[in-house]
């Protein structure tokens, strides 16, 4: 019995590192695939198709079962809050999310400002994280370039990933406090996992064969 | 004016062939349930707000469509209808000979972001067997759910089997804080296992008990699980919950349907009321459960009656876009 599993994969800053891990874990995509501009590309072996979408749309496709199975960080997973299986942590794609500030005003206390303004990618966990604190917060959504906001006075503070701090630096920011560590994550579509319940497990135990080979 | 040209978000309007093809689904599932000898009832769409919120838990009061009336009693339009057809039977059937077979269809309400084809008004058919102890009332409303499903023409499916008393079992004598315990069910409910042990971290457990509650997510498979879940517990409630499920299994394969059966301890999910075997249903190509449903042993309590019993409901929207596709 042979089933195909689909999985939607990130695009951009993941991606290479799930395609080396799919790779240590034996599921090969040839190079000739990933530049080709087709949509949707087999391994080598058959046995899975990939397709690539941008992180935040990730959990969506899985829940809706368009992908059976995703590799999505623990950052859009929080945010899209879909309702998918989570059952490995990757051990790639580390970052932080956190709170940042113009060093200026990074160690000015909540209680000073009466709501701060918050630009950030993530309106979600943003509001959730402020509120539980009693903090007001106002959310100022944005799509890309979040560091600009507090230099050019769109907001007091943001709320971002980090890896290496730099781009923090480089704009004159400095981190406040962690609100999560991230990494990627391998989510399953409910359904898959009981109807596709020998691959999917297979899946699982050859990527976490991978990881912990590493 | 807009509000004469648009529509409410998560209002819904059939016609054309959808109107038509809900109908034969409701045709065709009803005439498996007068096979089966359950009777439809047809309850109000609205009652007390505390009717609601008492079954369904606190998990689901903010999905609840609320309102007052001029006396100041606080309504709300129905979110599902066990809650209501319990109330039902508790105030009007309480006499009737037991077990009481009852069936219904129709619209529900809750006020959650649409999703999954779902609108926040959106049409369940289902049915409840009530005072039925046995596990053989479990089997039964199984049995009937797969019936419905062939009625319809759907071959491929598969029954996540469940037993919300293992995991009650297991964190019992924990003394877990309430919301501790909502964080824990929603990770383990994930089979999130990252989640999880960051959760227990927080809390002074044996390691033992955390090992037991991280094992609990991977307790999926065929009847073979059952033995492996065996092993890891000790308590009475859970060992008793095992000895229910094993039974059903085993009544189940007199039918011959084990081959749709999968067994899944860690599916901890679902209304409050819930107290025994639960169950999803779900096909290929779909990637959410088109019905499920369970075993409710004290859901009459609340008023003031006692009868064990077990229900199911299909969802029409999603049996509606298995047509579809």
């Amino acid at each position: 019995m042979k089933e195909t599993i689909t999985i939607a994969l990130s695009k951009g800053r993941l991606l290479d590192e799930a395609l080396e891990l799919l790779r240590e874990a034996g599921v090969e995509v040839a190079d000739s695939n990933l530049n080709s501009r087709k949509l949707v590309v087999a391994d080598t072996k058959k046995r899975f198709q990939f397709f690539m979408v941008k992180p935040i749309d990730v959990p969506t496709y899985v829940e809706y079962g368009v992908a059976d199975a995703g590799i999505a960080g623990r950052d859009v997973l929080a945010e899209s809050n879909a309702d998918v299986h989570q059952p490995l942590d990757l051990k790639i794609g580390f970052c932080k999310m956190v709170v940042a500030a113009p060093r200026e005003t990074a160690r000015q206390d909540y209680k000073e400002l009466s709501a701060v303004r918050i630009a950030t990618k993530y309106p979600r966990i943003t509001t959730e994280y402020f509120t539980h604190r009693g903090i007001p917060v106002e959310i100022i959504p944005l799509s890309g370039s979040v560091e600009l906001a507090p230099l050019l006075g769109l907001s007091d503070r943001i709320v971002d990933l980090v890896s290496s701090g730099r781009t923090l630096a480089e704009n004159g920011l400095e981190v406040v406090e962690p609100i999560m560590d991230v990494s990627a994550r391998l989510v399953v579509n409910r359904a898959s996992y009981q109807i596709k319940r020998l691959a999917i497990t297979r899946l699982v135990e050859m990527l976490s064969k991978a990881v912990e080979k590493r | 004016m807009k509000t004469l040209t648009q529509i409410p978000l998560g209002a819904q309007l059939l016609f054309g062939k959808a109107a038509k093809r809900r109908r034969q689904i409701e045709r065709s599932i009803f005439s498996v349930f007068d096979r089966w000898d359950y009777d439809e009832i047809i309850p109000p769409i609205f009652d007390y707000y505390d009717v609601f919120a008492k079954g369904m838990g606190a998990a689901f009061e903010d999905t609840l469509y609320r309102f007052i009336d001029r006396e100041g009693n606080i309504l709300a339009l129905r979110p599902e209808f066990t809650s209501l057809v319990a109330k039902s039977v508790a105030t009007r059937l309480a006499d009737h000979t037991k077990p009481l077979r009852l069936c219904y269809c129709g619209e529900v309400l809750r006020y959650e972001a649409p999703r999954g084809g779902r609108q926040r008004e959106f049409f369940q058919i289902g049915l409840e067997h009530i005072g039925g102890e046995h596990i053989r009332s479990d089997a039964e409303v199984i049995r009937i759910a797969i019936e419905c499903l062939r009625k319809l023409g759907i071959r491929k499916f598969q029954i996540n089997l469940g037993e919300m008393g293992y995991f009650a079992g297991i964190v019992e004598r924990m003394n877990v804080p309430h919301d501790d315990l909502a964080r824990i069910k929603t990770r383990v409910d994930l089979k999130d296992t990252v989640g999880l042990r960051l959760e227990l971290d927080r809390l002074d457990l044996s390691e033992k008990r955390r090992n037991i509650l991280l094992s609990l997510v991977h307790l999926t498979g065929n009847a073979d699980t059952l033995r492996t879940a065996r092993q890891l517990v000790t308590n009475e409630r859970s060992l008793q919950a095992l000895d229910r499920l094993e039974a059903l299994f085993i009544e189940l394969k007199k039918h011959k349907v084990e081959d749709h059966l999968t067994i899944d301890l860690s599916e901890v999910r679902g209304q409050d009321y819930y107290t025994g075997t639960i169950f999803k249903i779900y096909v290929p190509g779909l990637g959410f459960e088109i019905g499920g449903g369970g075993r409710y042993d004290n859901l009459f309590r609340n008023f003031g009656c006692d009868f064990p019993s077990v229900g199911f409901s299909f969802s029409l929207e999603r049996l509606m876009a298995m047509g579809e596709s």
